[in-house]
C-alpha cells in the first residue's frame, strides 16, 4: 500500500453558472468556481499558495485565448493577485486528473498548503468539432480525409468494435443515459437540472456517429468547477468534512498518435491506471460503495467499468442494468449525473463527487453508508486518471 | 448510396515519415510502414518501432485486403464539407499483412449500412489531385 494513503484530503469544492453559451468571459467562470472552493472550504483567498489546472480546450478548430476559451495558471494568477503563492503547475497528458495528481505531491513535499484546481471550459460559438481547414497535416492526415473530425468519431470506432465482438446492442446503453439523467436532478448546478429524460426520449434522439445518438454525447457548455486540497491535519480543521485520498493512478499505455478505433488503447490505458489505484489504496472493485466513471461519451463508461475491474470485458452493458448503478443499487453511479448530466466540464466534477459522497456531503444523491468512493477522471485513452477517497483514514 | 461527388476533403500534408506512404499511393500501391529488424507492420507510420525500437523502418507494399476491424456512420453535418455525403461510413481497416496496424478510410461503392465489424474490403484509390491520392475501401470482391 502506498505510505501516503490520506495524508491529502479534498476540502472546499465550488461552481459556476454552468449555461450553453458565454455571457461573462471564462475567466469570471473560473474565479466564481474558484472563490466558491474557497469559501465552502472556510478559507481566506490569501491562504491559497498552490494553483493547478489543465487549461486544454478539447474543440477543434478554434482559437486558444487566454482566458475567453482557456484559463491557464498565468491567468488565474493575474486574476488572484495571491500574495502567499508558492506553487503552481499546468499538466499536459493526463488531463484535470493530472493537476489534481500533482497537486497531491506538491503539498505532500510540503512546497504548499492549500493547493487550488480548476477546470473551465468554453463553448465556443459554431460547430465544436471542426475538421482541419483545407490541409490535414500531422496524424490528422490519415483521418480527416475521411471525415473523422474530432474524439466522438474515434469513440464511436471503438464503441461498434466493441458492440460487434461481444455480440452486444447500443440499445441496452438507454440504461446508463435515463439512469444519470434521474440522478442529475438531485444536482442543482448542474445543465440538465429540472430537465428529465425518458428511454423514449433516448431511442426517439437523433443520431450523430453511429452507434452515439444526441444523448451518448456530453453537452457543450461554459462553466467551471474548482476544488481545494490540503493535507489531512489542515484539512480536519476546515469547515467541511474532508474526504481522504487513499490512492491514485494515471494510464501508463500509449499508442501512436493517429491510431483511431483500438479497444486496447482504453483497456490498457484504464486497467493500468486502475492498477495503481487498486494496489496504492489496498482495494479492489468490490470494495467500491460508489463510483464517478467519466461519460464525456457513454461508451467512455463501458471501457471504464472493465478496464478498472468492476466487470468482465464484454459485460459493461449487461453490467449497468436492473438497478444496479441507481442511487441505492450495488454500484451507484455517476451519482451527480456525469458530464451527461451536468455539461462538458470534464472530469474535476467526477472528483468532485467521488470527494463528496466520502465525507457525506452529496445532499439528496448520497449514497447510503458510502465509504469507498472511486473516480475514473477521465477516458481510459490518453488521459485516463483514476481515484479513491475514504470517509475516514484508515 | 453517400454521394461522395460534392465533398471536399482536407489533403493530407506528406512528412518526413509520411512521404513514402503517399507517393506509392500516387502510383496506386499501398505501402505499409515496416520494421526491417522485427518485420511489424505499423499504421500510422512512427519514427520507430513501436514493436522492437528499431529505427530502421521501409515502406513496404501490401496487397490490399483487409477486414473491417471498426467503424462508424456519420450523420452530424458540423462539417460541411462532408454535409452532401451524410449518412456516410468511415471505417478501420485492418490489413491482412499488417495485424494491429489501424488504417482508416470510407466504405465506398456500397450503402453505409454494408459496413460491419469483420467484413472483408480491399482498396481502391482516389485521386484527391496531382500530388495526393487517397486510399480507400469497397467490399472485397
Amino acid at each position: 500500500m502506498w505510505e501516503n494513503r490520506c495524508k491529502i484530503v479534498v476540502s472546499g469544492v465550488g461552481y459556476s453558472k454552468v449555461s450553453r453559451m458565454a455571457d461573462i468571459p471564462l475567466a469570471a467562470h473560473a474565479l466564481e468556481a474558484v472563490k466558491g472552493a474557497v469559501a465552502d472550504s472556510g478559507l481566506e483567498m490569501s491562504d491559497i499558495d498552490g494553483l493547478a489546472t489543465y487549461p486544454e480546450l478539447p474543440a477543434t478548430g478554434h482559437a486558444e485565448i487566454d482566458g475567453i476559451s482557456v484559463v491557464s495558471v498565468n491567468c488565474m494568477m493575474a486574476m488572484l493577485k495571491l500574495p502567499n503563492l508558492t506553487w503552481h503547475i499546468q499538466v499536459g497528458t493526463t488531463n484535470i486528473g493530472g493537476a489534481v495528481q500533482q497537486a497531491t505531491n506538491a503539498l505532500l513535499a510540503g512546497v504548499c498548503k492549500y493547493a487550488v484546481v480548476w477546470r473551465a471550459m468554453h463553448n465556443p460559438r459554431g460547430t465544436y468539432q471542426n475538421l482541419p481547414g483545407a490541409q490535414a497535416a500531422g496524424a490528422t492526415q490519415f483521418t480527416a480525409p475521411y471525415g473523422f473530425g474530432g474524439p466522438g468519431q474515434g469513440m464511436a470506432v471503438a464503441y461498434t468494435r466493441w458492440l460487434e465482438k461481444n455480440n452486444q446492442t447500443r440499445d441496452k446503453m438507454a440504461t446508463l443515459a435515463v439512469t444519470q439523467r434521474k440522478h442529475t436532478q438531485h444536482n442543482p448546478h448542474a445543465y440538465f437540472h429540472g430537465t428529465p429524460l425518458t428511454r423514449e426520449d433516448y431511442f426517439a434522439s437523433r443520431m450523430v456517429a453511429h452507434p452515439f445518438c444526441l444523448f451518448d454525447c456530453d453537452i457543450p457548455v461554459q462553466g467551471a468547477v474548482a476544488i481545494v486540497l490540503t493535507t489531512a491535519d489542515r484539512g480536519r480543521d476546515l469547515k467541511p468534512k474532508p474526504a481522504y485520498l487513499a490512492g491514485y493512478g494515471q494510464r501508463l499505455h500509449f499508442e501512436t498518435a493517429g491510431r483511431i478505433g483500438s479497444l486496447s488503447s482504453y483497456m490498457e490505458g484504464g486497467s493500468s491506471s486502475a492498477k495503481l489505484t487498486w494496489e496504492r489504496s489496498g482495494f479492489t472493485p468490490k470494495d467500491v460503495d460508489v463510483a464517478q466513471i467519466y461519460d464525456g461519451f457513454s461508451a467512455s463508461v463501458i471501457y471504464g467499468l472493465e478496464s478498472y475491474g468492476f466487470c468482465k470485458e464484454g459485460e459493461a452493458l449487461d453490467f449497468i442494468q436492473d438497478g444496479r448503478i441507481e442511487l441505492d443499487g450495488d454500484l451507484p453511479l455517476n451519482t451527480f449525473g456525469g458530464s451527461l448530466g451536468t455539461g462538458r466540464i470534464h472530469g474535476l466534477w467526477h472528483i468532485i463527487e467521488g470527494a463528496l459522497q466520502a465525507s457525506g456531503r452529496a445532499g439528496s444523491r448520497q449514497v447510503k453508508d458510502a465509504n469507498v468512493s472511486f473516480v475514473g477522471a477521465s477516458a481510459p485513452i490518453v488521459t485516463g486518471t483514476t481515484f479513491i477517497f475514504v470517509s475516514e483514514p484508515y | 448510396m453517400s454521394d461522395w461527388s460534392k465533398v471536399t476533403r482536407p489533403i493530407p500534408v506528406p512528412n518526413e515519415w509520411t512521404r513514402p506512404f503517399w507517393d506509392s499511393a500516387k502510383l496506386n500501391v499501398l505501402a505499409m510502414q515496416r520494421c526491417q529488424s522485427c518485420r511489424h507492420f505499423q499504421h500510422p507510420p512512427y519514427a520507430t518501432c513501436v514493436q522492437c525500437m528499431s529505427v530502421d523502418l521501409k515502406f513496404e507494399p501490401v496487397k490490399g485486403g483487409g477486414t473491417i476491424y471498426a467503424y462508424t456512420i456519420m450523420y452530424h453535418t458540423g462539417d460541411k464539407r462532408f454535409a452532401s455525403a451524410v449518412p456516410y461510413a468511415s471505417i478501420v481497416v485492418e490489413m491482412d499483412e499488417a495485424p494491429g496496424a489501424l488504417m482508416a478510410g470510407n466504405l465506398l461503392e456500397a450503402e453505409y449500412t454494408e459496413a460491419k465489424v469483420g467484413r472483408r474490403v480491399e482498396v481502391i484509390f482516389e485521386k484527391l489531385n496531382d500530388d495526393i491520392t487517397l486510399p480507400q475501401f469497397r467490399l472485397a470482391r
